[in-house]
């Protein structure tokens, strides 16, 4: 089944068919969520907290839309509420201040390039660049699921490509550089 | 598919990221008591009276109350009274032949001028000449 026929059972009550959609997005909006929270904690809440709104208003969801964008425009509205100072109560302290991305990271000898993306890009070109080549969105898609105008995101994705590119270029050893990276 | 992309993708598959039972459960629980939220459709409101109507007839009596007003002070159309007929008329004159032209008439003479008088002379002399001419011819034919 579709992920919108998926939906359509859902709204007409069957519980299994959310379950499935859970079982689909769960680990991937977790690896993204993973790249834009504080912490594992706070991407988990926003995993829970994305399915949560997800089922509350899948009623509203635009069947003309792929499930995908707009579950993961839920997302990254949740990432951004966790990057906001109320956010986290003043009286408590992140225990872990490291980044979780490299927690979740297998130990290489490269670089991983979302980490380079993460430190080279706004979060918004960060945003566009995931769902572009890990989702496999549109350039439609990611500016529905972003807000933004579509030459906004052609834009924000060439220059981020270019950003990436030269990264990997300037990290790789001569000799592996012959294959290019775009 | 080219090198960068393979390269973001399999980065990517790097970030592990499996969901913990625990995470599972949380996520289950918080749906079941989750309460889904319906669109809310504005309520159809009861459709007020058509005003069509109302508007036709509030047109229609400020017509005619305009046309009341403008009417109620219109000074009375000025009437002329009839004159006969008989006393406008000319008298019957018992001898036209006697008198050809109506008496009002102003009769004024015609003054000719110089060439109108000359053009007359010339006219007379052709006109004798002619008679002569014919006077002739018939004495010949004859």
């Amino acid at each position: 089944m579709t992920d919108e026929q998926l939906v359509e059972a859902s709204l007409q009550g069957s519980a299994a068919a959310f379950d499935d959609i859970v079982g689909r997005y769960q680990e991937k909006l977790l690896r993204f969520l993973l790249t834009r929270s504080a912490c594992r904690a706070d991407a988990e809440d926003a995993v829970q907290d994305t399915f949560i709104n997800a089922y509350r208003y899948l009623a509203s969801f635009d069947s003309r839309w792929r499930f995908s964008t707009w579950i993961y425009r839920i997302a990254i509205r949740n990432a951004a509420r966790q990057r906001r100072p109320e956010w986290h109560d003043s009286d408590v302290e992140l225990v872990d201040d490291s980044d979780p991305l490299k927690e979740c990271l297998a130990h290489s000898e490269q670089e991983n390039i979302w980490l380079a993306a993460k430190r080279l890009l706004s979060d918004d070109a960060y945003d566009a660049m995931w769902l572009r080549y890990i989702e496999d969105l549109s350039v439609k898609e990611i500016s529905s699921a972003l807000d933004k105008s579509a030459s906004w995101t052609k834009v924000t994705l060439l220059r981020g490509r270019r950003r990436l590119s030269a990264e990997l270029r300037s990290n790789t050893p001569a000799a592996e550089r012959r294959e290019s990276y775009g | 598919m080219d090198e960068f992309e393979k390269r973001l993708k399999r980065d990517a598959d790097a970030i592990q990221a499996e969901v913990s039972p625990e995470l599972r459960d949380r996520i289950d629980a918080s749906i079941r008591g989750a309460k889904p939220v319906r669109p809310v459709t504005p309520a159809a409101e009861p459709s007020p009276v058509n005003p069509w109507w109302a508007s036709s007839l509030t047109g229609l009596a400020a017509a005619v109350i305009v046309i009341v007003l403008v009417n109620w002070n219109r000074p009375e159309p000025v009437t002329v009274p009839a004159e006969p007929v008989a006393s406008v008329t000319v008298p019957a004159d018992p001898d036209p032949v006697a008198h050809p032209l109506p008496p009002m008439l102003d009769i004024r003479t015609a003054d000719f001028t110089s060439p109108l008088e000359d053009e007359l002379v010339r006219l007379q002399s052709d006109l004798e000449k002619a008679r002569e001419s014919v006077k002739k011819d018939l004495d010949f034919t004859f």
